[in-house]
Protein backbone atom coordinates (compact mmCIF):
# COMPACT_ATOMS: atom_id res chain seq x y z
CA UNK A 1 0.00 0.00 0.00
CA UNK A 2 2.89 2.05 0.56
CA UNK A 3 3.87 1.65 -2.39
CA UNK A 4 1.01 2.70 -4.52
CA UNK A 5 1.37 6.06 -2.56
CA UNK A 6 5.09 6.55 -3.72
CA UNK A 7 4.45 6.12 -6.90
CA UNK A 8 1.42 7.72 -7.34
CA UNK A 9 3.57 10.55 -5.71
CA UNK A 10 5.58 10.59 -8.43
CA UNK A 11 2.92 10.62 -11.10
CA UNK A 12 4.21 14.49 -11.61
CA UNK A 13 7.58 12.83 -12.54
CA UNK A 14 6.20 10.27 -14.55
CA UNK A 15 4.48 12.61 -16.21
CA UNK A 16 7.70 14.86 -16.89
CA UNK A 17 9.38 11.90 -17.92
CA UNK A 18 6.94 10.94 -20.33
CA UNK A 19 6.67 14.65 -21.79
CA UNK A 20 10.63 14.76 -22.31
CA UNK A 21 11.02 11.32 -24.18
CA UNK A 22 7.51 12.98 -26.73
CA UNK A 23 9.00 15.97 -27.21
CA UNK A 24 12.36 15.25 -27.28
CA UNK A 25 11.47 12.20 -30.01
CA UNK A 26 11.19 14.06 -33.13
CA UNK A 27 12.91 17.27 -32.50
CA UNK A 28 15.09 18.38 -35.28
CA UNK A 29 12.71 16.58 -38.07
CA UNK A 30 10.64 17.98 -40.45
CA UNK A 31 7.84 15.77 -40.49
CA UNK A 32 7.78 15.66 -36.46
CA UNK A 33 4.97 13.25 -35.43
CA UNK A 34 3.92 11.71 -38.73
CA UNK A 35 7.04 9.88 -38.51
CA UNK A 36 5.17 7.96 -36.13
CA UNK A 37 2.91 6.64 -38.72
CA UNK A 38 5.33 6.03 -41.27
CA UNK A 39 6.98 2.81 -39.71
CA UNK A 40 3.17 0.75 -39.58
CA UNK A 41 2.30 2.37 -42.63
CA UNK A 42 5.18 0.75 -44.22
CA UNK A 43 4.30 -2.36 -42.71
CA UNK A 44 1.28 -2.08 -44.21
CA UNK A 45 2.24 -1.85 -47.48
CA UNK A 46 4.43 -4.65 -46.95
CA UNK A 47 2.42 -6.98 -45.40
CA UNK A 48 -0.61 -6.03 -47.65
CA UNK A 49 1.32 -6.89 -51.20
CA UNK A 50 3.33 -10.08 -49.49
CA UNK A 51 0.11 -11.97 -47.85
CA UNK A 52 -2.87 -10.24 -49.58
CA UNK A 53 -1.75 -9.54 -53.32
CA UNK A 54 0.98 -12.45 -53.64
CA UNK A 55 0.06 -15.22 -51.09
CA UNK A 56 -3.83 -14.54 -51.13
CA UNK A 57 -4.64 -14.29 -47.75
CA UNK A 58 -8.58 -13.22 -46.99
CA UNK A 59 -9.66 -12.46 -43.90
CA UNK A 60 -13.46 -12.87 -43.49
CA UNK A 61 -15.12 -9.68 -44.47
CA UNK A 62 -16.07 -7.84 -41.03
CA UNK A 63 -19.62 -8.88 -39.32
CA UNK A 64 -21.92 -6.70 -39.19
CA UNK A 65 -20.17 -3.84 -40.46
CA UNK A 66 -19.05 -5.51 -44.12
CA UNK A 67 -15.73 -4.00 -44.51
CA UNK A 68 -13.84 -6.20 -46.70
CA UNK A 69 -10.30 -4.56 -47.03
CA UNK A 70 -7.36 -6.54 -46.06
CA UNK A 71 -5.04 -3.24 -44.95
CA UNK A 72 -7.91 -2.03 -42.40
CA UNK A 73 -7.97 -5.40 -41.09
CA UNK A 74 -4.68 -5.48 -40.71
CA UNK A 75 -4.01 -2.52 -39.28
CA UNK A 76 -6.62 -3.75 -36.63
CA UNK A 77 -4.45 -5.77 -35.09
CA UNK A 78 -0.95 -4.80 -36.17
CA UNK A 79 -1.28 -1.27 -34.38
CA UNK A 80 -1.82 -2.54 -30.71
CA UNK A 81 0.69 -5.12 -31.60
CA UNK A 82 3.24 -2.56 -32.41
CA UNK A 83 2.69 -0.52 -29.72
CA UNK A 84 2.62 -3.80 -27.40
CA UNK A 85 6.21 -4.39 -29.18
CA UNK A 86 7.76 -1.27 -28.68
CA UNK A 87 6.64 -1.19 -24.90
CA UNK A 88 8.12 -4.34 -24.03
CA UNK A 89 11.46 -3.33 -26.19
CA UNK A 90 11.53 0.25 -25.15
CA UNK A 91 10.58 -0.41 -21.10
CA UNK A 92 13.12 -3.08 -20.79
CA UNK A 93 16.17 -0.99 -21.65
CA UNK A 94 14.40 2.07 -19.97
CA UNK A 95 16.42 1.32 -16.74
CA UNK A 96 19.91 0.80 -18.44
CA UNK A 97 19.35 3.87 -20.71
CA UNK A 98 19.03 6.11 -17.40
CA UNK A 99 21.98 4.24 -16.08
CA UNK A 100 23.39 7.88 -15.12
CA UNK A 101 20.28 9.30 -13.59
CA UNK A 102 19.61 5.81 -11.34
CA UNK A 103 22.93 6.22 -10.08
CA UNK A 104 23.07 9.78 -9.42
CA UNK A 105 19.62 10.80 -7.93
CA UNK A 106 16.97 9.24 -5.90
CA UNK A 107 13.73 8.75 -6.60
CA UNK A 108 10.70 6.00 -7.66
CA UNK A 109 12.87 3.73 -10.03
CA UNK A 110 9.25 2.61 -11.44
CA UNK A 111 8.65 5.77 -13.43
CA UNK A 112 11.31 4.92 -16.07
CA UNK A 113 9.35 1.76 -18.01
CA UNK A 114 5.84 3.48 -16.82
CA UNK A 115 7.64 6.56 -18.50
CA UNK A 116 8.16 4.73 -22.04
CA UNK A 117 4.55 3.40 -21.73
CA UNK A 118 3.34 6.29 -21.75
CA UNK A 119 5.50 8.14 -24.06
CA UNK A 120 4.87 4.94 -26.33
CA UNK A 121 0.96 5.10 -25.80
CA UNK A 122 0.83 8.47 -27.15
CA UNK A 123 2.14 7.89 -30.32
CA UNK A 124 -0.25 4.64 -30.44
CA UNK A 125 -2.99 7.04 -29.26
CA UNK A 126 -2.32 9.55 -32.71
CA UNK A 127 -2.04 6.02 -35.18
CA UNK A 128 -5.10 4.70 -33.47
CA UNK A 129 -6.76 8.40 -34.64
CA UNK A 130 -5.66 8.26 -37.81
CA UNK A 131 -6.93 4.68 -38.06
CA UNK A 132 -10.32 5.70 -36.34
CA UNK A 133 -10.57 8.05 -39.34
CA UNK A 134 -9.47 5.60 -42.27
CA UNK A 135 -12.26 3.17 -40.60
CA UNK A 136 -15.42 5.72 -41.26
CA UNK A 137 -13.67 7.01 -44.25
CA UNK A 138 -14.14 3.16 -45.60
CA UNK A 139 -17.71 2.73 -44.38
CA UNK A 140 -17.27 1.49 -40.08
CA UNK A 141 -19.94 2.48 -37.68
CA UNK A 142 -17.06 3.00 -35.11
CA UNK A 143 -17.83 5.86 -32.60
CA UNK A 144 -20.33 3.84 -30.86
CA UNK A 145 -17.51 1.24 -30.01
CA UNK A 146 -14.48 4.07 -28.94
CA UNK A 147 -14.89 3.90 -25.11
CA UNK A 148 -14.30 0.28 -25.19
CA UNK A 149 -11.71 0.63 -27.56
CA UNK A 150 -9.72 3.14 -25.19
CA UNK A 151 -10.64 0.35 -22.28
CA UNK A 152 -9.28 -1.97 -24.14
CA UNK A 153 -6.59 0.04 -24.79
CA UNK A 154 -5.58 0.66 -21.98
CA UNK A 155 -5.59 -3.27 -20.77
CA UNK A 156 -2.93 -3.62 -23.19
CA UNK A 157 -1.11 -0.79 -22.07
CA UNK A 158 -0.99 -2.52 -18.21
CA UNK A 159 -0.19 -5.81 -19.78
CA UNK A 160 2.38 -4.23 -21.60
CA UNK A 161 3.72 -2.60 -18.40
CA UNK A 162 4.34 -5.20 -16.29
CA UNK A 163 5.72 -7.72 -18.86
CA UNK A 164 8.35 -4.15 -19.16
CA UNK A 165 8.90 -4.25 -15.35
CA UNK A 166 9.79 -7.35 -15.57
CA UNK A 167 11.95 -7.29 -18.01
CA UNK A 168 13.78 -4.38 -17.15
CA UNK A 169 14.83 -5.55 -14.29
CA UNK A 170 16.16 -8.58 -16.18
CA UNK A 171 17.98 -6.57 -17.95
CA UNK A 172 19.88 -5.01 -16.20
CA UNK A 173 21.30 -8.75 -14.48
CA UNK A 174 21.83 -9.99 -17.67
CA UNK A 175 21.93 -7.87 -20.77
CA UNK A 176 21.02 -10.86 -23.10
CA UNK A 177 17.90 -10.70 -22.28
CA UNK A 178 17.08 -7.62 -24.93
CA UNK A 179 18.34 -10.25 -27.64
CA UNK A 180 16.79 -12.76 -26.66
CA UNK A 181 13.31 -10.80 -26.16
CA UNK A 182 13.88 -9.14 -29.67
CA UNK A 183 13.90 -12.40 -31.06
CA UNK A 184 11.42 -13.79 -29.01
CA UNK A 185 9.16 -10.96 -30.12
CA UNK A 186 9.37 -11.64 -33.53
CA UNK A 187 8.12 -15.47 -33.39
CA UNK A 188 5.36 -14.09 -30.86
CA UNK A 189 3.84 -11.64 -33.66
CA UNK A 190 3.56 -14.80 -36.01
CA UNK A 191 2.44 -16.81 -33.55
CA UNK A 192 -0.47 -14.11 -33.33
CA UNK A 193 -3.60 -13.94 -35.84
CA UNK A 194 -2.27 -10.11 -36.93
CA UNK A 195 -1.31 -11.11 -40.47
CA UNK A 196 -3.29 -14.08 -40.80
CA UNK A 197 -6.80 -14.83 -39.57
CA UNK A 198 -7.37 -17.29 -37.33
CA UNK A 199 -9.83 -19.25 -39.37
CA UNK A 200 -6.57 -20.96 -40.82
CA UNK A 201 -5.64 -22.08 -37.46
CA UNK A 202 -9.02 -23.25 -36.85
CA UNK A 203 -8.34 -25.57 -39.98
CA UNK A 204 -5.28 -26.90 -39.39
CA UNK A 205 -6.32 -27.47 -35.99
CA UNK A 206 -9.40 -29.52 -36.87
CA UNK A 207 -7.60 -31.61 -39.69
CA UNK A 208 -4.98 -32.82 -36.66
CA UNK A 209 -7.50 -33.21 -34.18
CA UNK A 210 -6.82 -33.68 -30.16
CA UNK A 211 -2.98 -34.07 -29.60
CA UNK A 212 -1.51 -37.02 -28.11
CA UNK A 213 -4.92 -38.66 -27.66
CA UNK A 214 -6.38 -35.92 -25.85
CA UNK A 215 -9.38 -33.42 -26.44
CA UNK A 216 -6.67 -30.28 -26.64
CA UNK A 217 -6.69 -29.13 -29.92
CA UNK A 218 -3.73 -27.52 -31.23
CA UNK A 219 -6.40 -24.31 -31.08
CA UNK A 220 -6.73 -24.35 -27.62
CA UNK A 221 -3.25 -24.33 -27.03
CA UNK A 222 -2.65 -21.28 -29.55
CA UNK A 223 -5.42 -19.32 -27.94
CA UNK A 224 -3.56 -19.76 -24.81
CA UNK A 225 -1.63 -16.32 -26.20
CA UNK A 226 -2.53 -13.58 -24.44
CA UNK A 227 -2.20 -11.35 -27.52
CA UNK A 228 -4.57 -13.40 -30.06
CA UNK A 229 -7.05 -12.15 -27.24
CA UNK A 230 -6.23 -8.70 -27.38
CA UNK A 231 -6.27 -8.49 -31.22
CA UNK A 232 -9.25 -10.28 -31.68
CA UNK A 233 -10.96 -8.17 -29.00
CA UNK A 234 -9.63 -5.04 -31.16
CA UNK A 235 -10.80 -6.44 -34.95
CA UNK A 236 -14.29 -7.15 -33.02
CA UNK A 237 -14.42 -3.82 -31.97
CA UNK A 238 -13.15 -1.79 -34.64
CA UNK A 239 -13.52 -3.90 -37.31
CA UNK A 240 -16.44 -5.81 -37.22
CA UNK A 241 -18.00 -3.21 -35.11
CA UNK A 242 -20.04 -5.40 -32.44
CA UNK A 243 -19.83 -6.56 -28.64
CA UNK A 244 -16.58 -8.61 -27.94
CA UNK A 245 -16.88 -11.67 -27.16
CA UNK A 246 -17.21 -11.36 -23.24
CA UNK A 247 -14.84 -14.44 -22.31
CA UNK A 248 -11.89 -12.75 -24.66
CA UNK A 249 -12.47 -9.56 -22.89
CA UNK A 250 -12.33 -11.17 -19.67
CA UNK A 251 -9.20 -13.33 -20.16
CA UNK A 252 -7.90 -9.60 -21.16
CA UNK A 253 -8.28 -7.78 -18.16
CA UNK A 254 -7.23 -11.20 -16.15
CA UNK A 255 -4.08 -11.10 -18.33
CA UNK A 256 -3.13 -7.70 -17.93
CA UNK A 257 -3.94 -7.91 -14.27
CA UNK A 258 -1.72 -10.83 -13.84
CA UNK A 259 0.84 -9.09 -15.77
CA UNK A 260 1.07 -6.13 -13.82
CA UNK A 261 0.60 -7.67 -10.27
CA UNK A 262 4.08 -10.01 -11.17
CA UNK A 263 5.72 -7.27 -12.67
CA UNK A 264 5.18 -4.68 -9.88
CA UNK A 265 5.80 -7.48 -7.59
CA UNK A 266 9.40 -8.38 -9.09
CA UNK A 267 10.38 -4.59 -9.91
CA UNK A 268 9.69 -3.74 -6.29
CA UNK A 269 11.60 -6.59 -4.87
CA UNK A 270 14.87 -5.52 -7.34
CA UNK A 271 14.43 -2.09 -7.43
CA UNK A 272 16.78 -1.40 -4.38
CA UNK A 273 19.74 -3.21 -6.12
CA UNK A 274 19.39 -1.32 -9.06
CA UNK A 275 22.08 1.30 -9.10
CA UNK A 276 24.50 -1.23 -7.75
CA UNK A 277 24.00 -4.11 -10.61
CA UNK A 278 24.05 -1.31 -13.53
CA UNK B 1 23.18 18.22 22.33
CA UNK B 2 20.25 19.86 19.93
CA UNK B 3 18.11 17.97 17.62
CA UNK B 4 19.45 15.25 15.59
CA UNK B 5 18.59 15.79 12.03
CA UNK B 6 20.81 12.52 10.67
CA UNK B 7 21.06 9.38 12.57
CA UNK B 8 23.92 6.93 10.70
CA UNK B 9 23.50 3.99 13.12
CA UNK B 10 26.38 1.09 12.82
CA UNK B 11 25.89 0.99 8.78
CA UNK B 12 27.64 -1.36 7.06
CA UNK B 13 27.18 -1.55 3.14
CA UNK B 14 29.24 -4.45 1.56
CA UNK B 15 29.94 -4.55 -2.31
CA UNK B 16 30.56 -7.80 -4.49
CA UNK B 17 33.34 -8.74 -6.05
CA UNK B 18 32.91 -10.84 -8.67
CA UNK B 19 35.79 -13.00 -9.98
CA UNK B 20 33.30 -14.10 -12.94
CA UNK B 21 30.43 -12.18 -13.05
CA UNK B 22 27.51 -13.93 -14.49
CA UNK B 23 26.43 -11.30 -16.29
CA UNK B 24 25.10 -13.58 -19.57
CA UNK B 25 22.34 -16.18 -19.27
CA UNK B 26 25.58 -18.87 -20.63
CA UNK B 27 27.61 -18.14 -17.68
CA UNK B 28 24.32 -18.22 -15.22
CA UNK B 29 23.26 -21.91 -16.81
CA UNK B 30 26.71 -23.13 -17.30
CA UNK B 31 28.13 -22.21 -13.81
CA UNK B 32 24.14 -23.19 -11.95
CA UNK B 33 23.14 -20.59 -10.12
CA UNK B 34 26.06 -20.39 -8.37
CA UNK B 35 28.79 -17.07 -9.04
CA UNK B 36 32.15 -16.73 -7.39
CA UNK B 37 32.69 -13.16 -5.88
CA UNK B 38 34.27 -12.29 -2.84
CA UNK B 39 32.68 -9.46 -0.43
CA UNK B 40 34.02 -6.30 0.17
CA UNK B 41 32.79 -4.44 3.03
CA UNK B 42 33.32 -0.57 1.62
CA UNK B 43 31.84 0.57 5.26
CA UNK B 44 32.65 -1.09 7.90
CA UNK B 45 30.17 -0.10 11.08
CA UNK B 46 29.59 4.01 10.81
CA UNK B 47 28.06 5.62 13.10
CA UNK B 48 27.45 9.42 14.04
CA UNK B 49 24.91 12.26 14.31
CA UNK B 50 24.77 15.23 12.68
CA UNK B 51 22.42 18.03 14.62
CA UNK B 52 19.83 20.01 13.27
CA UNK B 53 21.22 23.04 11.44
CA UNK B 54 24.93 22.13 11.41
CA UNK B 55 27.48 21.78 8.07
CA UNK B 56 28.73 18.47 8.77
CA UNK B 57 31.92 17.19 6.81
CA UNK B 58 33.21 13.85 5.49
CA UNK B 59 36.49 13.91 4.81
CA UNK B 60 39.27 11.14 3.93
CA UNK B 61 41.39 10.00 0.91
CA UNK B 62 40.37 8.23 -1.90
CA UNK B 63 38.44 5.09 -1.56
CA UNK B 64 37.69 5.49 2.09
CA UNK B 65 33.87 4.88 1.65
CA UNK B 66 32.89 8.94 1.69
CA UNK B 67 30.96 8.82 -1.85
CA UNK B 68 29.47 5.65 -0.47
CA UNK B 69 28.16 6.28 2.57
CA UNK B 70 26.51 9.55 0.98
CA UNK B 71 24.95 7.51 -1.64
CA UNK B 72 23.91 5.79 1.22
CA UNK B 73 22.34 8.90 2.77
CA UNK B 74 20.95 9.39 -0.33
CA UNK B 75 19.10 6.62 -1.02
CA UNK B 76 20.79 5.15 -3.93
CA UNK B 77 22.33 2.57 -2.03
CA UNK B 78 21.13 0.70 0.86
CA UNK B 79 23.21 -0.56 3.59
CA UNK B 80 23.12 -3.97 4.55
CA UNK B 81 23.59 -3.55 8.46
CA UNK B 82 22.25 -0.50 10.60
CA UNK B 83 20.27 2.01 9.42
CA UNK B 84 20.17 6.00 8.44
CA UNK B 85 17.28 7.95 9.62
CA UNK B 86 16.48 11.38 9.08
CA UNK B 87 14.06 14.05 10.38
CA UNK B 88 12.35 15.75 7.19
CA UNK B 89 13.32 15.81 3.21
CA UNK B 90 16.68 15.08 2.24
CA UNK B 91 18.03 16.23 -1.33
CA UNK B 92 21.48 15.08 -2.45
CA UNK B 93 23.34 16.77 -4.90
CA UNK B 94 25.82 14.28 -6.13
CA UNK B 95 25.79 15.88 -9.63
CA UNK B 96 24.25 18.15 -11.57
CA UNK B 97 22.33 18.21 -14.49
CA UNK B 98 20.92 14.64 -13.80
CA UNK B 99 18.39 14.02 -16.83
CA UNK B 100 18.83 17.13 -18.82
CA UNK B 101 17.62 16.30 -22.32
CA UNK B 102 20.04 18.04 -24.47
CA UNK B 103 17.78 18.81 -27.01
CA UNK B 104 15.05 20.27 -24.68
CA UNK B 105 15.15 23.84 -23.58
CA UNK B 106 16.79 25.37 -20.58
CA UNK B 107 13.42 26.01 -19.47
CA UNK B 108 11.91 22.34 -20.36
CA UNK B 109 14.87 21.28 -18.31
CA UNK B 110 14.18 23.19 -15.56
CA UNK B 111 10.78 21.69 -14.84
CA UNK B 112 11.74 18.69 -15.56
CA UNK B 113 14.94 18.18 -13.60
CA UNK B 114 13.12 20.11 -10.88
CA UNK B 115 10.47 17.21 -10.84
CA UNK B 116 13.40 14.55 -11.21
CA UNK B 117 14.58 16.34 -7.50
CA UNK B 118 11.51 16.03 -6.18
CA UNK B 119 9.91 19.50 -6.62
CA UNK B 120 6.49 19.81 -7.61
CA UNK B 121 5.39 21.56 -10.60
CA UNK B 122 3.83 24.87 -8.34
CA UNK B 123 7.30 24.92 -6.42
CA UNK B 124 9.35 24.88 -9.31
CA UNK B 125 6.92 27.83 -10.98
CA UNK B 126 7.68 29.53 -7.94
CA UNK B 127 10.93 29.45 -7.81
CA UNK B 128 11.22 29.75 -11.50
CA UNK B 129 12.60 33.43 -11.28
CA UNK B 130 14.84 32.72 -8.66
CA UNK B 131 16.68 29.31 -10.15
CA UNK B 132 17.31 31.31 -13.33
CA UNK B 133 18.48 34.24 -11.82
CA UNK B 134 20.75 32.76 -10.02
CA UNK B 135 21.91 30.28 -12.44
CA UNK B 136 22.86 33.35 -14.92
CA UNK B 137 21.62 31.80 -18.21
CA UNK B 138 18.36 34.33 -18.13
CA UNK B 139 19.25 34.75 -22.11
CA UNK B 140 19.39 31.48 -23.05
CA UNK B 141 16.71 29.85 -21.29
CA UNK B 142 14.75 28.97 -24.06
CA UNK B 143 17.73 27.69 -26.08
CA UNK B 144 18.26 23.79 -26.23
CA UNK B 145 20.94 23.17 -23.26
CA UNK B 146 23.30 21.34 -26.14
CA UNK B 147 24.33 24.71 -27.06
CA UNK B 148 25.18 25.71 -23.52
CA UNK B 149 28.64 26.24 -22.44
CA UNK B 150 29.77 23.41 -20.16
CA UNK B 151 29.81 26.23 -17.34
CA UNK B 152 26.18 27.30 -17.91
CA UNK B 153 25.47 23.38 -17.82
CA UNK B 154 26.61 23.23 -14.54
CA UNK B 155 24.90 26.49 -13.85
CA UNK B 156 21.85 25.89 -14.14
CA UNK B 157 21.65 22.55 -12.99
CA UNK B 158 23.04 23.65 -9.76
CA UNK B 159 20.90 26.72 -9.68
CA UNK B 160 18.31 24.12 -9.54
CA UNK B 161 19.53 22.06 -7.45
CA UNK B 162 20.15 24.47 -4.79
CA UNK B 163 17.00 26.00 -4.90
CA UNK B 164 14.72 22.19 -3.93
CA UNK B 165 14.77 23.92 -0.32
CA UNK B 166 15.33 20.16 1.57
CA UNK B 167 15.82 20.29 5.41
CA UNK B 168 18.69 17.89 4.73
CA UNK B 169 21.27 18.46 2.04
CA UNK B 170 23.70 16.56 0.81
CA UNK B 171 26.54 17.54 -1.25
CA UNK B 172 29.13 16.12 -3.16
CA UNK B 173 32.05 18.29 -4.04
CA UNK B 174 29.75 19.89 -6.80
CA UNK B 175 30.97 23.14 -5.05
CA UNK B 176 33.52 23.66 -7.27
CA UNK B 177 31.75 24.54 -10.35
CA UNK B 178 31.58 27.87 -12.34
CA UNK B 179 33.90 30.91 -12.37
CA UNK B 180 34.85 32.48 -9.00
CA UNK B 181 32.05 34.55 -9.38
CA UNK B 182 29.64 31.89 -9.13
CA UNK B 183 31.45 30.01 -6.48
CA UNK B 184 30.83 33.03 -3.80
CA UNK B 185 27.17 33.03 -5.17
CA UNK B 186 27.22 29.42 -4.02
CA UNK B 187 29.08 29.87 -0.61
CA UNK B 188 26.47 32.80 -0.02
CA UNK B 189 23.40 30.14 -0.79
CA UNK B 190 25.44 27.93 1.64
CA UNK B 191 25.69 30.02 4.34
CA UNK B 192 21.83 31.38 4.15
CA UNK B 193 20.56 27.79 4.11
CA UNK B 194 22.78 27.16 7.81
CA UNK B 195 21.16 30.98 8.70
CA UNK B 196 17.87 29.36 8.33
CA UNK B 197 18.01 26.46 10.24
CA UNK B 198 18.72 23.53 7.58
CA UNK B 199 21.93 20.78 7.56
CA UNK B 200 24.24 20.49 5.23
CA UNK B 201 26.77 17.19 5.09
CA UNK B 202 29.36 17.45 2.50
CA UNK B 203 32.26 15.67 0.67
CA UNK B 204 35.32 17.11 0.33
CA UNK B 205 38.85 16.83 -0.45
CA UNK B 206 39.75 20.81 0.22
CA UNK B 207 40.49 21.24 3.38
CA UNK B 208 40.21 24.73 3.43
CA UNK B 209 36.20 24.38 2.00
CA UNK B 210 35.64 21.73 5.31
CA UNK B 211 37.37 24.38 7.24
CA UNK B 212 35.23 27.20 6.43
CA UNK B 213 32.23 25.80 6.44
CA UNK B 214 31.56 22.60 8.12
CA UNK B 215 31.31 22.91 12.55
CA UNK B 216 31.95 19.19 12.86
CA UNK B 217 33.01 16.06 10.84
CA UNK B 218 33.75 12.79 10.54
CA UNK B 219 37.39 11.54 9.30
CA UNK B 220 36.82 8.14 7.29
CA UNK B 221 39.68 5.54 6.41
CA UNK B 222 38.99 2.24 4.59
CA UNK B 223 35.74 2.39 5.48
CA UNK B 224 35.84 2.81 8.92
CA UNK B 225 34.81 5.56 11.16
CA UNK B 226 38.88 7.16 12.40
CA UNK B 227 36.87 10.13 14.22
CA UNK B 228 33.88 12.28 14.45
CA UNK B 229 33.84 15.82 16.45
CA UNK B 230 34.75 19.54 16.16
CA UNK B 231 35.93 20.14 11.75
CA UNK B 232 39.35 21.70 13.40
CA UNK B 233 40.45 19.35 15.33
CA UNK B 234 39.34 16.41 13.63
CA UNK B 235 40.98 17.86 10.06
CA UNK B 236 44.20 18.26 11.95
CA UNK B 237 44.39 14.52 12.88
CA UNK B 238 43.79 13.35 9.47
CA UNK B 239 46.14 16.02 8.09
CA UNK B 240 48.72 14.47 10.53
CA UNK B 241 47.80 11.17 9.24
CA UNK B 242 48.74 11.49 5.86
CA UNK B 243 52.29 13.50 7.11
CA UNK B 244 53.25 10.35 9.17
CA UNK B 245 52.55 7.13 6.92
CA UNK B 246 53.62 4.63 9.65
CA UNK B 247 50.17 6.09 11.60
Amino acid sequence: MRYITEVLASRELLANLTLREIRGQYKRTIFGQLWSLVNPLATMLVYTIVFAFILRVSPPPGNPSGLNIFAVWLLCGLLPWTFFATVVQQGMGSIIANAGLVQKVYFSRIVLPLSTVGSVGYNWLFEMGVLLVVLAVCGSFVWPWIPLVLVVMVLLAIFAAGLALMLSVANVHFRDTQYLVSILMQIWMYLTPIIYPISLVEQQSQAHGGLFGSSITLLDIYRLNPLERFVSVFRQLLYDNTWPNIQDLVLCAVWACASIVIGVGVFRRSEKGLAEAL
Amino acid sequence: MTDISVQVDHVSKRFRMYHERNQSLKSAIMRGRRSVHEDFWALKDVSFEVPTGSTFGLIGSNGSGKSTLLKCLAKIYYPEKGSISHRGRIAALLEVGSGFHPELSGRENVFLNGSILGMTKKEVTRKFDEIVEFSGVEQFIDQPVKNYSSGMYVRLGFAIAINVDPDVLVVDEVLSVGDAEFQEKCSQKFVDFKAAGKTVILVSHSMTAVQEMCDSAAWLSHGELVSVGAAEPTIRAYLESLNSPSA
